[in-house]
C-alpha cells in the first residue's frame, strides 16, 4: 500500500451517528431553542408548585379578597408593594399568588389540549393519507367542515346550554369550565394537524422504503406504525410545540369573553379578561400576567422552531 | 316736606331692589332654569351596547327606565304625569293630559279624569287626543298577545282579567262617556292607582295606527305617535292611509340610532314648564358599543350625556378633578341591589342559612366592586326608605361593624339550620358546590369574589356558572337556581308595592320572565305546573299581607303597612342578602348648561336639559 492510498484509507474512517445523535448536536448548537426547554421546564415547575408557595409565602389564599386594604374608595385596585408584589386585582385578590395559580391552568390548558389535538390529527391525517379514495376524502372532508364551523359562536353556545344546571350537558359528560375549554381547542385544532399529517403522509407512502415493506409483506398498520409514523415525528412535535402557545392564547380569548374557565379558577387569560376596563389605572393587571403569557408563548415558539431544525436534516441552518 | 320726600323715594328704592332680589332668589331656587336655559342645540346620549328595549320600544312592553326616561319626558305624555325632577318632588304625581290628579270616589275604587283640551298627536295623525285613547292602549296592553310586561299592575281596573281572557268585549271598569272624561272602576281601592295610570304604557296610542301592528309585539315600536313635545323624527313623512303603507319612521332605525325632533302639534300652554322645558331642538341616542369611546366623546364635548355603566375609574377621575366634578351627577334611583336565595333549593330553603349568609356576607366589599360609596348607599331591607317615608329608617337587622360582615353571628345562625354543621360551619354535602349564577359585567367578578370568600366562612361553597345575560335563566324558575347576584330592582313608580308585588307574591310566579326568583309565595300546585323541585311546601307567603296593604288608602297607613311586610322579608322570609341601594351617576359633557335627574325613572329628566 503505498502512503497516499494509507492517507486515503484514514480520511474515509466515518463515525455512524444515530438520528437522535444527529438531532442533539443540531439542537444544542440552538441556543434560543434550549434557552427555550429551560424556561418551559422552568415553568412547569412554577405550575406545579408555583400556587401553593407563593400561598404560604405570602399568606393570602388566591381566592381571598382584600378589598378593604387592596383596593381604594373607588374599589379599583392597588399596585405592588411589599406584601403583595405584583399588586391586587380588581377584586382585591393578591395579583402575585393568581399568577402562579394561573400557570398551572394556563399549561393544563396548552398542554392537555395540544396533546389530544396532536394525537386525534395525527391518526386521521395517517389514515386519510394513507388509505386515500373514500377514508380520505370522508375524513377530510370531516376536518374541512370542522374548519367552517365558527369556533367562538360554538363556544358560546356550548356554554349557554351547558351553563344552567349543575350537571352541565350529556349527563354531566360536558361541563362548563376547564373540560369544555379543552374540548373547544381539541375540536377546532386537529383538523390543522390532520391536513399536515395527511400531506406529509400522502408524500411518504411513495417513498421506496415504503415500497420496500409492502415488498416484503407489511401490512398497513406495520408501514404506518413503522414505517410512516417515525418519519412524521418531526414536524408532529414542531406542531404541538406551535399549538400549545395557541392553545394558552385561545383559552385567554375564551375567558375574556367569560367562556373560558369558572371565575374562581385563576388563568392568566382569565386575569387579563378580569383586568379588561381597567388597563389605564392598573398597569400590574396587565404587566405580569401578560409577561407570563408573552414568555410562554416565546419559549414554547423557540423550542418548536428549533426542533424543526434539529429534526429536519434538510433544514439549511 | 322735603325732608319727607327724600325720606320717601330711598324707601321705594330700597322696598323694590328687596323685591327684585327675592324675585330673583325665588327664580333662582326653582333650580330648573327654565328663565335662562337656552333654547336651540341637540342633545346627544351615547348608549351602551344595544337600546336593550324590553318590547322594541313599543311603549305597550317598554319595562325598563331607560325607556320610562325617554317616553315621559319627550314622547308620550299620560293623563298624569311626573315633573321628571329630583327628590321627592319628582316622584309626585301631577297633571299632564288629564286637568287634575282626581282624587278618588266610591271609597276609592273610582278615579275619573278630565283629558285638556287642546292637545293633539304629532304628525301624521294630528287629531286631537280624546278619551278613547286612553282607553284603546289600556285594553291594547290587556292583550297577551302585544308584550305587555307590566300587565299585572291593571287587573285592579274591573273587567280587565275577563277582557284579558277574551271573556269581554272591553273593560268594563273603564267608561269613556265623551271625548275628554275617562272613568276608571276598580275592584279593590288602590291609592296608588295615579301613579299605575302614569305608566308609559297608559299613554294615549291611536288605533288608526297600532291596530296595523295587533298581536305583533314590538312593532309598533318604529311607529310610534307623539303625544309629548318632540316626535320621532321623520314621523310627519309616514303614510297612514293604509297598513301596507307605512313604513317605519326614519329617525329610529330600530338598532343604532333613536332621534327626536320637535313635534309641530306640540301645545306648550297645555304642558307645565315644571314637568318639561322642552330646550334643545333635538335629542340623538346613538349606540355604541365601546364604552371608552363614549366617556372620551363625552370629555371631548361630542356627547351630552350617557347611558351607560360608568366603571369605578370614571367615578374616580370625575370625583377627584376639580375642573370635571360638577359634571358628574349622583343622584338616589331608588333601586335595590341584592343577592337572591331560592327558598326551595338546598340549603337555602333554612331561613337558619339565608339569615347566616346576611350575617356573613361582605357588604363593604359587594359595594367596592360597584365603585364604592359613591355607587350608593349600604342597604339593609328590601325597600328604599325613602319609598317608605322614612317608615324604617334605622331598621339594620344585620348590621356589622364596616358592613363586612360577622361571622361569629353566622355561624351562631348556621348552628340553628337543619344542616350538619362542625362549630358553626356548614359540614353537609347540600352547602357544598351550590350553583351559582353569575353574569359577565366587571362589578359581577368582584361581587363574585367577596360573595365566595363570605359564604365560605359558614361552610358554603358554589360551583359558578358564568352566563352572558343571566336574567333569562335565573328568571326560568323550572331552572331551580338556588342562589345569584345577578338581580337589582328599581321601583316602577314611586310606591313600595312595586318592590312587593312583582319580586314576592306569590301569585305572580310565572314560568319565564319571573322575577320572583326567591319563589316567595310559592305553593306546591304552583310549583309542580312550573317545574319547580325541591322543598315546595310550606314556602312562606305575603300575599295576604300585600293585599291588605294595597288596599290601604292613607300614606302613612300605607307606608306602615309596607314597612311591616318588609320587616317580616328581611327577618323572617330573608329571601335576600340587600347590599346597596344604589345610586344612578351621569356623567355629562362641557356643553351641558342646565339638567336635571327625574326621580321617578331614575335616570336624566331630559325635557329639563339644555345646552350652553
Amino acid at each position: 500500500m503505498s502512503t497516499a492510498d494509507a492517507v486515503l484509507e484514514t480520511r474515509v474512517v466515518v463515525v455512524g451517528k444515530s438520528p437522535r445523535q444527529l438531532f442533539w448536536m443540531r439542537f444544542k448548537q440552538d441556543k434560543a431553542a434550549l434557552a427555550g426547554a429551560v424556561v418551559i421546564v422552568l415553568l412547569i415547575f412554577v405550575a406545579f408548585f408555583g400556587g401553593p408557595l407563593a400561598e404560604r409565602i405570602t399568606g393570602h389564599p388566591q381566592n381571598e379578597p382584600y378589598s378593604d386594604i387592596m383596593t381604594d374608595d373607588f374599589g379599583l385596585p392597588k399596585g405592588p408593594n411589599s406584601s403583595f408584589w405584583f399588586g391586587a386585582d380588581g377584586a382585591g385578590r393578591d395579583l402575585f399568588v393568581r399568577t402562579m395559580y394561573g400557570a398551572r391552568t394556563s399549561l393544563l390548558v396548552g398542554i392537555v389540549a395540544s396533546g389530544i389535538a396532536v394525537t386525534i390529527g395525527t391518526i386521521i391525517g395517517l389514515l386519510a393519507g394513507f388509505f386515500g379514495r373514500w377514508a380520505d376524502t370522508t375524513l377530510s372532508r370531516g376536518a374541512d367542515v370542522m374548519l367552517a364551523v365558527p369556533q367562538l359562536l360554538l363556544s358560546i353556545g356550548i356554554v349557554a346550554a351547558c351553563s344552567t344546571t349543575k350537571e352541565g350537558c350529556v349527563r354531566g359528560l360536558i361541563q362548563p369550565g376547564l373540560t369544555i375549554v379543552i374540548l373547544v381547542i381539541v375540536l377546532f385544532s386537529w383538523p390543522y394537524v390532520a391536513r399536515v399529517v395527511r400531506g406529509s403522509t400522502l408524500s411518504l407512502k411513495e417513498k421506496e422504503f415504503v415500497e420496500a415493506s409492502r415488498s416484503v409483506g407489511a401490512g398497513s398498520v406495520r408501514i404506518i406504525a413503522g414505517d410512516l409514523f417515525p418519519n412524521l415525528v418531526a414536524p408532529i412535535v414542531v406542531l404541538a410545540t406551535l399549538l400549545v402557545p395557541q392553545s394558552i392564547l385561545f383559552e385567554a380569548a375564551l375567558s375574556y369573553l367569560g367562556l373560558g374557565v369558572p371565575p374562581d379558577q385563576a388563568s392568566w387569560g382569565q386575569i387579563l379578561a378580569d383586568a379588561s376596563g381597567l388597563y389605564d389605572v392598573a398597569w400590574w393587571l396587565m404587566v405580569f400576567p401578560g409577561a407570563f403569557l408573552v414568555v410562554t408563548t416565546l419559549a414554547f415558539n423557540l423550542l418548536g422552531d428549533g426542533l424543526r431544525d434539529a429534526l429536519d436534516v434538510r433544514t439549511d441552518r | 316736606m322735603k325732608s319727607t320726600k327724600r325720606s320717601v323715594v330711598p324707601a321705594i328704592a330700597v322696598v323694590v331692589g328687596m323685591l327684585a332680589l327675592a324675585a330673583a332668589l325665588v327664580s333662582a331656587a326653582a333650580g330648573s332654569g327654565a328663565e335662562t336655559a337656552k333654547r336651540g342645540g341637540t342633545y346627544r346620549v351615547g348608549w351602551e351596547s344595544t337600546f336593550g328595549w324590553t318590547n322594541s320600544f313599543d311603549p305597550t312592553g317598554e319595562y325598563l327606565a331607560n325607556s320610562f326616561a325617554i317616553n315621559s319626558s319627550l314622547l308620550i305624555r299620560t293623563l298624569v304625569g311626573y315633573n321628571h325632577v329630583a327628590g321627592v318632588a319628582g316622584n309626585a304625581v301631577v297633571p299632564d293630559l288629564a286637568t287634575t290628579v282626581p282624587k278618588p270616589t266610591n271609597g276609592g275604587k273610582t278615579y275619573t279624569f278630565k283629558l285638556k283640551k287642546g292637545i293633539r298627536f304629532g304628525p301624521p295623525v294630528n287629531r286631537e287626543i280624546v278619551s278613547k285613547d286612553i282607553r284603546y292602549a289600556i285594553e291594547r296592553l290587556a292583550r297577551p298577545k302585544n308584550g305587555a310586561q307590566y300587565a299585572f299592575y291593571f287587573p285592579v281596573i274591573k273587567g280587565f282579567d275577563e277582557y284579558s281572557k277574551g271573556e269581554a268585549k272591553s273593560i268594563s271598569g273603564i267608561k269613556t262617556p265623551n271625548a275628554k272624561t275617562i272613568i276608571f272602576n276598580l275592584t279593590v281601592p288602590a291609592a296608588d292607582f295615579p301613579l299605575r295610570i302614569a305608566l308609559i304604557a297608559a299613554g294615549p296610542i291611536p288605533q288608526e295606527v297600532a291596530k296595523c301592528f295587533e298581536g305583533q309585539p314590538g312593532k309598533y315600536g318604529r311607529f310610534v305617535i307623539s303625544s309629548g313635545p318632540y316626535m320621532i323624527e321623520g314621523s310627519d313623512d309616514l303614510d297612514i292611509s293604509s297598513c301596507a303603507k307605512m313604513q317605519p319612521i326614519s329617525g329610529y332605525d330600530g338598532k343604532t340610532r333613536l332621534v327626536f325632533v320637535r313635534n309641530p302639534n306640540y301645545n306648550a300652554r297645555t304642558d307645565s314648564r315644571k314637568a318639561r322645558e322642552n330646550n334643545p331642538d333635538r335629542f340623538e341616542f346613538l349606540v355604541d358599543t365601546n364604552l371608552d369611546d363614549i366617556y372620551a366623546k363625552i370629555a371631548a364635548g361630542d356627547l351630552e350625556d350617557e347611558y351607560a355603566t360608568a366603571s369605578p375609574k370614571i367615578f374616580r377621575e370625575y370625583s377627584t378633578d376639580r375642573s370635571k366634578r360638577s359634571l358628574l351627577k349622583v343622584n338616589p334611583a331608588d333601586q335595590t341591589y341584592y343577592v337572591t336565595m331560592n327558598l326551595t333549593q338546598p340549603p337555602f330553603d333554612d331561613v337558619h342559612v339565608r339569615k347566616a349568609m346576611n350575617w356573613v356576607m361582605d357588604r363593604s366589599a359587594l359595594r367596592k366592586a360597584w365603585g364604592g360609596a359613591i355607587a350608593g348607599d349600604i342597604a339593609q331591607h328590601v325597600i328604599p326608605d325613602v319609598l317608605l317615608g322614612g317608615a324604617l329608617k334605622g331598621f339594620h337587622p344585620f348590621k356589622t361593624q364596616g358592613d363586612r360582615g360577622n361571622v361569629a353571628k353566622a355561624k351562631a345562625e348556621m348552628k340553628r339550620s337543619k344542616y350538619a354543621t362542625k362549630d358553626g360551619v356548614c359540614s353537609a354535602k347540600e352547602c357544598k358546590g351550590i350553583l351559582f349564577i353569575s353574569d359577565v359585567r366587571t362589578a359581577d367578578k368582584g361581587m363574585l369574589a367577596a360573595i365566595q370568600s363570605s359564604a365560605k366562612k359558614i361552610g358554603i361553597t358554589f360551583t359558578v356558572r358564568v352566563v352572558n345575560g343571566a336574567y333569562p335563566v335565573i328568571q326560568t324558575p323550572s331552572k331551580n337556581i338556588p342562589i345569584s347576584h345577578r338581580p337589582r330592582w328599581g321601583k316602577d313608580y314611586a310606591d313600595a308595592s312595586t318592590f312587593i308585588f312583582p319580586l314576592f307574591y306569590g301569585g305572580n310566579i310565572i314560568p319565564a320572565g319571573n322575577t320572583n326568583y326567591a319563589l316567595v309565595g310559592l305553593t306546591p300546585s304552583q310549583a309542580k305546573r312550573l317545574g319547580v323541585k325541591g322543598s315546595v311546601n310550606n314556602v312562606p307567603s305575603i300575599d295576604n299581607a300585600a293585599d291588605r296593604c294595597l288596599a290601604t288608602v292613607s300614606a302613612a297607613a300605607r307606608n306602615k303597612c309596607w314597612a311591616a311586610v318588609d320587616r317580616v322579608l328581611t327577618t323572617e322570609i330573608v329571601p335576600w342578602i340587600p347590599y346597596m341601594w344604589a345610586n344612578q351617576i351621569n356623567v355629562l359633557g362641557p356643553k351641558v348648561d342646565t339638567w336635571a335627574f327625574d326621580q321617578n325613572a331614575g335616570l336624566a329628566g331630559f325635557g329639563h336639559a339644555s345646552l350652553k
